[in-house]
């Protein structure tokens, strides 16, 4: 059946930047914020705005990822007619086909997928980024501007412009330049990798770009500055909420410390859910000695010790005496008697034994080699072990440099 | 098929529940931080591998359908079986539905449902039972014994126990004699009223009694079959409450800040579900503090908080202080409001400066949505 809108959701990166993070998982399936994994953003956004047919292009270590997803139910995308679709890469006639070999090439091969809803508008979204938005009124925008291509852009400070991809405008916030980490930034309007394009349009560039052999098949580098030595009417649509792209440790850490004080990311506000899928856990205990302090607890969670400044996701336990400060728990961590966490984010189901002591305060040494302390999902630590800060340990308790 | 078809009765009863259950049944109390009470023989029965389950209403039953909706949550939404709600049928034609009389009455009017069954083996439970227990050892128990019937009992004679059954077993754990509402309980065992028994069996019973003008599964069934049926005993001496009285509802709840408690209520292996909601992690602000307490997922702490339970969604502003107290789902309490022994209902407003003081033998419930 014909929709006017869907998404497209570009899942299938490695995140190599998360290093022992993302080893077994790939970069959306990583959790956040105590009941979240990141690709629970996009997909609730898309809920919340109405978009009920989202195809999910997956790559990388998808296992997880599918899973998680599975029939789309968490987020109301569980459809008759649409809903959520997992879109790996495939085989065509001849044994043609290849994996993604950039973001526009990933929607290049799902154009038949694309083509079944004969939308007369595709959102592309990535699977990386921390934000609620209402991409309704971003179609609404581009409707109303007649363009071809929107994109979606947040005010940056000036002299941090250099580090993202910057959009120099007219007036009427027509896009006239696009800058890939410009050393003389022409704007501070950094792009959110949120794209909304008109489909006809955006399926000839993508038949166009896949013909020339020398192109990255990527949005960035290539759709975008075709369309606009092209011509097309490209238009900037500002956003001015939260937004955080989590590709690496110590953004990850700062978004989840940004949950923390309620600014911004407000997650117990009740007008735009974020949905997820949990496993069905009881309440979170909180012993009697237990000190709890500016953090998160979940369901699940038995809290016993002392936790400031700290992300607890469902089912962590943390044992008498035991102290996490500054910190990132995901689900399942184990924190033991005696044990101490400072500055680190502790994957999935790893186990702190008794009086060790993880990470440490950026005090604590010197500052040119301090650094979040993160451990990869299952990492066992043992009886009074020592991790410095700034280290990064994978389950077989091999340091991995950064 | 074989395998066994979980039927749950609920219905209204007398209860001292007070306003807890001015707008539904004790099934659709809530309880334990995010939970209703029906949750837990339903989860028991998901947990065992039923697929079947019909509940059977009366009475204030739109809670109770509000909360169990498709029965997606227990994964009971399916093509085929699945969660089925049985609300009373007006077929005498007096546009006024009374009580049923007994389980015997009530199953008769779901007889068409019965026939249906595709499994070869029925467990009817009350709903209003909290209790996490293996059905599946008791329906192996129930093959292997070849009985007619196997019925769940304890030992544990609860005091403030009324109109409970009470059973008394030969040495073969077979029941001899089922008698009502003891004095003096001793050396009884006290039923739990659930229920294991072929469909066939069950159809039988059903029909008999129809034809007999007899609507009381105690006294048609326990007691009038006692010879000709082979009923038999399963004992269980975990975990089981049944509510009866806002004072019994306070001290079963603060008895989960018990561990061994917990871990029997909430077993690993046989986790409880329920309807779900969409809230973030609690929050715990620098000046909040919350010590020996269950909390469920979406509160936000400011004050302090000791020894309560709290559910989804609820926030303690700064400066309040809430001890020894049930809070269920969205109950806001405003800066500097004191509550001592106080259930508070959903979507209760405790104001700024409020002081609420109940006692431990009389703990104060306050209706649903009151503003105070």
């Amino acid at each position: 059946m014909k929709k006017e809108c869907i998404a497209m959701l570009l899942a299938g990166g490695q995140g190599s930047r998360l290093y022992v993070l993302t080893s077994n998982v790939a970069k959306p399936a990583v959790p956040f914020g105590g009941k979240y994994r990141i690709i629970d953003f996009p997909l609730s956004n898309c809920t919340n705005a109405g978009i009920d047919t989202v195809g999910v292009l997956t790559q990388y270590k998808p296992l997880e990822l599918n899973s998680y997803i599975g029939s789309g139910q968490p987020w109301d995308l569980d459809r008759l007619d649409g809903g959520v679709h997992i879109l790996p890469p495939y085989m065509q006639e001849g044994e043609r086909g290849s994996w993604y070999k950039g973001t526009a090439n990933a929607i290049y091969q799902n154009i038949g997928f694309v083509d079944m809803y004969d939308p007369d508008y595709v959102v592309i979204l990535s699977g990386d980024h921390i934000y609620k938005m209402n991409y309704a009124k971003m179609v609404e925008a581009h409707k109303a501007a007649g363009a071809a291509c929107t994109i979606s852009v947040l005010e940056v400070p000036w002299d941090e412009a250099s580090r993202f991809g910057i959009m120099a405008v007219d007036g009427e916030d027509n896009i006239v330049e696009f800058q890939e980490k410009p050393k003389q930034p022409k704007s501070n309007l950094a792009s959110m990798g949120i794209y909304v394009f008109s489909w006809k349009k955006l399926r000839e560039y993508l038949i166009n770009d896949e013909k020339d052999p020398n192109s990255s098949n990527d949005f960035g580098k290539n759709i975008i500055p075709n369309m606009l030595n092209a011509g097309e009417k490209m238009i900037a649509y500002r956003f001015d909420g939260y937004w955080k792209d989590v590709g690496t440790l110590e953004s990850l850490w700062d978004a989840n410390m940004d949950m923390l004080s309620r600014g911004d990311l407000d997650l117990l506000e009740s007008s735009w859910p974020i949905y997820a899928r949990l496993p069905a856990e009881p309440p979170a205990f909180i012993g009697k000695a237990a000190l709890v302090e500016h953090s998160v607890v979940t369901q699940g969670c038995e809290v016993n010790g002392t936790v400031k400044n700290s992300v607890l996701s469902h089912g962590v336990q943390v044992e008498d005496g035991a102290e996490v400060h500054y910190s990132v728990l995901m689900p399942g961590v184990t924190v033991k008697k005696g044990a101490v966490v400072r500055y680190a984010i502790v994957g999935e189901n790893c186990q702190i034994d008794c009086g060790a002591r993880i990470g440490g305060d950026p005090e604590s040494c010197d500052p040119a080699t301090w650094g979040i302390t993160v451990l990869g999902p299952g990492t066992v630590i043992g009886e009074g072990e020592v991790v410095a800060p700034n280290t990064m340990l994978n389950r077989e308790h091999k340091e991995v440099r950064r | 098929m074989k395998g066994l078809h979980g039927i749950i009765f609920s219905y209204e009863k007398h209860t001292n529940l007070r306003e807890l259950t001015a707008n539904r049944t004790p099934a659709s109390v809530p309880f334990a931080g995010r939970y209703r009470i029906i949750d837990f023989i339903l989860s028991s029965m998901v947990n065992a591998g039923i697929t079947d389950v019909g509940v059977v209403l009366h009475g204030r039953y739109q809670s109770l359908m509000d909360h169990l909706g498709s029965g997606k949550d227990w994964d009971l939404s399916r093509k085929h079986g699945g969660l089925r709600l049985l609300p009373p049928f007006a077929y005498e034609k007096s546009g006024f539905i009374r009580e049923f009389r007994g389980r015997m009455e009530a199953l008769a009017g779901v007889r068409s449902y019965l026939q249906g069954i595709r499994q070869s083996h029925v467990v009817m439970a009350n709903s209003d039972l909290i209790i996490n227990i293996p059905l599946q050892d008791v329906y192996q128990a129930h093959l292997n014994s070849g009985a007619d019937i196997t019925a769940v009992c304890t030992s544990n004679l609860d005091a403030n126990a009324e109109d409970v059954n009470y059973f008394r077993l030969d040495s073969n754990g077979r029941i001899t004699e089922t008698l009502f509402s003891l004095r003096n309980p001793e050396g009884y065992y006290r039923s739990l009223e659930i229920y294991i028994l072929s469909k066939q069996l069950l159809l039988d019973l059903v029909d008999e009694c129809t034809s007999h003008d007899l609507f009381n599964f105690r006294s048609a069934v326990l007691q009038g079959k006692a010879d000709s049926l082979h009923i038999q005993s399963y004992v269980w001496d975990g975990y089981a409450a049944q509510i009866h009285s806002v004072k019994e509802y306070y001290d079963r709840s603060v008895e989960l800040l018990d561990p061994a408690i917990r871990r029997e209520v909430f077993h690993p292996q046989r986790p409880v579900h329920t309807k779900e909601r969409n809230d973030a992690s609690t929050y715990v602000d620098p000046d909040g503090s919350c010590s020996n307490c269950i909390v469920a997922d979406g509160c936000t702490i400011e004050g302090t908080v000791e020894n309560s339970i709290l559910f989804r969604g609820v926030s303690v502003a700064r400066g309040a202080e809430v001890k020894n107290c049930v809070l269920m789902q969205d109950v806001t309490v405003d800066r500097d409001a004191v509550l001592h022994y106080v259930v508070a209902d959903k979507n209760v407003e405790i104001m700024e400066s409020r002081t609420l003081m109940g006692h431990d033998q009389y703990p104060m419930a306050i209706a649903k949505n009151s503003k105070v």
